[in-house]
């Protein structure tokens, strides 16, 4: 009999775990959450057929917006929640982590020596928010004398965002041409070949060469501020050397940042909540092979706790 | 019969007069829902702050609305002092000079320019525009410049208002009565006499008014510009320096602005500036309409 | 004295054929305007163009290089736009009439309804975005076909009752006299001369449906976006602009040239749309 009850419990527990809900869940936001969202929507779909998921980009703050709004179930948030947003209802749950990284075109004609001085957070600021170097040799301390052409984010984003913390200020601090969205940028600083940018790692690297994309080209970031890239500090070759990077904390946060999903308050929609649950529990396992971090078991057992 | 013909009539002008007065109230509604929500960033600002000074750091509670009325206002300029000329000029061409081959060609042309959504004007724009002025063009003037610039903008603007114009314009001389013309030539006027003295004398009103709607197009216009112009906060100096038009502000930023309250406020005060500015030019234009028409 | 006169002849007809020379510049160069846009647009665009993209739905990672289409996209531009010029229609031929027929001609409250016209003409899409999202917010929707129907016929209703007004009001004053000599109320007049000006409303409508399908701004916060075709108005809607858009926005570049393709696509869709609606308003003259 004992043996009996015992084989009926097992046999309930999974049956609870993989209840079959029925719903639909709408997402929007972050450019820097979405592939990582496409991933973790097409795994879902295998385990609960029933739900119809909706996703698409816009930027941070369109997701922000949206969810707070209640246009949309869950918004993709690639920065910190401002203190406004969660007065006005925002509950966010940190799901992984990346990082912005600083591009340079690959016809730069100092490209060598550039790649091998590295910038900081201090040379960094006097680029983009108090525009005090204005040509390589300031900025790097090369011979060849050549301008600087300085390019950010137009749209309120949260690569910008991240990448203004790191350097000191915020993304309205930053100057230089605006270009709208992550591609649009790598694509002017692949063209003008005196010019930086910077770019979220999805943007900078190829998803299935894990390799640079071709025409840009990362500038390391000196963290010993030594003036030259030590091998340590050379991790950029693929992006699965900089994903482990960051996950180890060499890489310095920021510009590595968590990424959120953000709701109206706690999660009401059944099928937004298992989801989330599920990203949280078995999705975390495609987080490494999609490009991203993952987040902290600490971090990450706090969140299921929010829910 | 008579009757029910007559209830008919009453019955359909009657709706037809409380639709548009209901257009009218849209109208009256948007400008007074922009103006509700920019009223949190004036109690805070003063007005004059908020219009002359082009300091923007929304996140230190800076709003200065200056580059982007100026970027507004000299994009569109632009604009017009480049289509304007070509747009009068091909459309006497039309309607005066050619036959009516030329315009069986061209029409299509028109109808295709005004056709294409404005995100394809902005990429090609990113893609031809911007390099050509960036490595031909600005260094014969400039220093440097990465060609998003107040010159892309006014190109891809130019190139979108062209068709507006030019059916507007046709559409007015072709209406002129050929008799007119046909005396004049008789008194041994040149045909481009004609055109100056006769045609465009009467169309005068009518061009008018295409060029005053062409300008409400050009302030309009939002993802064509924000993606050529530079989007950058400070006051351009020059035809190769970056610019930030009111829409391009308030496309970029609209998804954060949740996050301030202020900042809500003064992308609806953005909207409602834009608002003021195309009322000004309209009512601008009808004042001169008016006196134009008192002449005639 | 004919000496004098050849001069002044001479002198004129220089003007003239220099500015004939002029204005034949200029047309050709509009020309090559638009020849040089499409150009690039198809050069770049016909490489990704197939039979696949056109009638297939995307699957999960369309926007990361996935196989896939964007007929989710075709389909619902397609039916938000007719959601939208229908209302539009609806709405812009009674207000059109009404200024010209009905209100004074010289009256104040025609004034005001042309006047209000051309200010909401000159509105930004993203403004009438805003406002829809507002409007949605309000009433509770959340982003749907609906709330991208409503923002559309926002924007496209002033761009119709503007072009229609434009053609009522150079209908000739005979026709006008000759129907009310008949005995024909206000109504009956306006039925016949809507019939008789039935081509230069088409291109009207032709010229906001343009307009109102190629617009990103106004749907980017109010249809949402998904990857199906919207079964009911509550469905969030995909719409070609912001597939272009999304398209452009990934870091493949294989997908960018994709939005090309879509480019190509929509420009062919409102070339179909015009020359259906020529075809239509002259069959039923």
């Amino acid at each position: 009999m004992v043996l009996i009850a015992i084989t009926l419990l097992f046999n309930i527990k999974p049956a609870v775990c993989q209840q079959k809900i029925n719903g639909k869940i709408t997402i929007s936001g972050a450019f820097a959450l979405y592939p990582m969202m496409i991933k973790w929507a097409e795994e879902f779909k295998k385990v609960q057929p029933g739900i119809k998921i909706d996703v698409s980009a816009g930027g941070a703050g369109k997701g922000i917006t949206d969810a707070l709004g209640g246009m949309v179930d869950i918004g993709m948030v690639s920065r910190d929640i401002y203190p406004e947003e969660v007065k006005k209802g925002a509950f966010a749950i940190p799901v992984a982590r990346d990082a912005v990284v600083c591009v340079i075109s690959e016809s730069n004609p100092a490209l060598k020596e550039v790649l091998a001085k590295g910038i900081t957070a201090q040379v960094a600021a006097k680029i983009w928010i108090s525009g005090d170097y204005r040509s390589w040799a300031e900025a790097f301390r090369i011979k060849q004398q050549i301008p600087l052409h300085v390019y950010t984010r137009s749209d309120a984003c949260g690569a910008a965002e991240v990448w203004a913390k790191y350097i000191g200020g915020k993304q309205e601090d930053l100057t230089g041409s605006g270009v709208f969205g992550d591609p649009g940028l790598a694509l002017a600083v692949k063209r003008d070949k005196v010019g930086i940018g910077f770019n979220n790692i999805g943007y900078a690297y190829d998803q299935k060469t894990r390799r640079q994309i071709s025409g840009i080209r990362v500038i390391p970031i000196d963290i010993n501020k030594n003036g030259k890239v030590d091998p340590e500090e050379q991790f950029y070759e693929t992006m699965d050397d900089l994903t482990e990077a960051i996950a180890e904390g060499k890489y310095p946060a920021p510009p590595a940042r968590d990424l959120y999903l953000v709701t109206k308050g706690k999660p009401t929609n059944p099928a937004a909540t298992a989801f989330i649950k599920w990203i949280l529990t078995d999705g975390q396992k495609y987080v490494k092979s999609t490009g991203y971090i993952n987040l902290a078991k600490t971090k990450v057992e706090a969140a299921i706790k929010k829910l | 019969m008579l009757i029910s013909r007559k209830i008919k009539d009453t019955l359909a002008t009657r709706l037809m007069v409380i639709i548009t007065s209901g257009a009218i109230l849209f109208f009256l509604a948007i400008g007074l829902v922009l103006f509700i929500k920019g009223i949190p960033v004036m109690k805070s600002h003063s007005l004059i702050e908020l219009l002359t000074t082009s300091n923007w750091r929304p996140m230190k509670g800076q709003f200065g609305f200056l580059t982007f009325i100026v970027s507004t206002l000299l994009v569109t300029l632009l604009a017009l002092i480049i289509s304007f000329p070509l747009a009068i000029l091909s459309s006497i061409y039309l309607s005066e000079y050619s036959d009516y081959r030329a315009k069986k060609l061209f029409m299509p042309v028109i109808d295709l320019l005004s056709g294409i959504p404005p995100v394809i004007y902005g990429v090609w724009g990113t893609l031809t525009l911007i390099p050509f002025i960036s490595e031909t063009l600005a260094p014969h003037f400039v220093d440097f410049s990465t060609g998003y610039s107040l010159l892309a903008g006014g190109i891809v603007l130019a190139v979108m208002i062209l068709p507006l114009m030019i059916s507007i314009f046709l559409e007015i001389m072709e209406s002129t009565p050929q008799d007119l013309r046909e005396a004049s030539l008789s008194l041994g006027a040149t045909k481009w006499e004609t055109t100056l003295k006769v045609v465009l004398r009467k169309s005068k009103a009518g061009i008018l008014a295409g060029v005053v709607l062409a300008i409400s197009r050009a302030f309009g216009e939002t993802i064509a510009v924000m993606m050529v112009c530079g989007n950058f906060t400070a006051m351009p100096k020059s035809l190769f320096d970056a610019c930030y038009p009111l829409p391009a502000l308030i496309a970029n930023n609209y998804g954060e602005m949740m996050s301030m309250p202020d900042y809500e406020s003064a992308l609806m005060l953005a909207g409602f500036i834009l608002f003021i500015i195309i009322i000004f030019f309209n009512t601008l234009s009808w004042f001169i309409l008016k006196r134009i028409k008192k002449g005639q | 004295m004919i000496k004098n006169r050849k001069i002044i002849l001479d002198r004129r007809h220089i003007t003239e054929q220099m500015m004939l020379l002029l204005m034949r510049l200029s047309a050709l160069s509009i020309l090559a305007i638009l020849l040089f846009i499409l150009y690039t647009i198809a050069n770049k665009g016909l490489k990704s163009l197939s039979w696949e993209m056109i009638f297939s739905l995307p699957e999960g990672g369309y926007y990361l290089g996935g196989s896939g289409g964007i007929a989710n996209a075709i389909a619902g531009s397609l039916i938000m736009i007719a959601g939208s010029a229908s209302i539009a229609i609806l709405l812009s031929l009674p207000i059109a009439f009404c200024i010209n027929f009905i209100l004074k001609k010289e009256g104040w409250f025609s004034g005001l309804a042309r006047f209000s016209m051309d200010i909401l003409f000159g509105i930004p899409s993203i403004v009438y975005g805003a406002f829809g999202f507002l409007i949605m917010i309000w009433l509770g929707l959340q982003a749907s076909l609906l709330g991208g129907i409503i923002a559309v016929a926002f924007l496209i209703l002033p761009i119709m009752v503007r072009a229609i007004d434009e053609v009522v009001m150079v209908v000739p004053h005979d026709l006008k006299e000759s129907l009310q000599s008949l005995g024909a109320t206000r109504y009956e007049m306006m039925k016949v001369i809507l019939r008789s000006i039935l081509p230069g409303v088409g291109s009207a409508i032709m010229l906001a449906i343009g307009r109102g399908i190629g617009d990103a701004a106004t749907v980017l916060f109010t249809a949402g976006y998904t990857d199906s075709i919207p079964s009911n108005l509550t469905d969030p809607a995909a719409t070609l602009p912001l597939a272009i858009f999304f398209q452009l926005s990934s870091p493949m570049e294989e997908v960018q040239d994709r939005a090309y393709a879509a480019a190509l696509i929509l420009t062919i869709i409102v070339l179909i749309i015009s020359l259906l609606t020529r075809q239509l308003t002259r069959r039923i003259k």
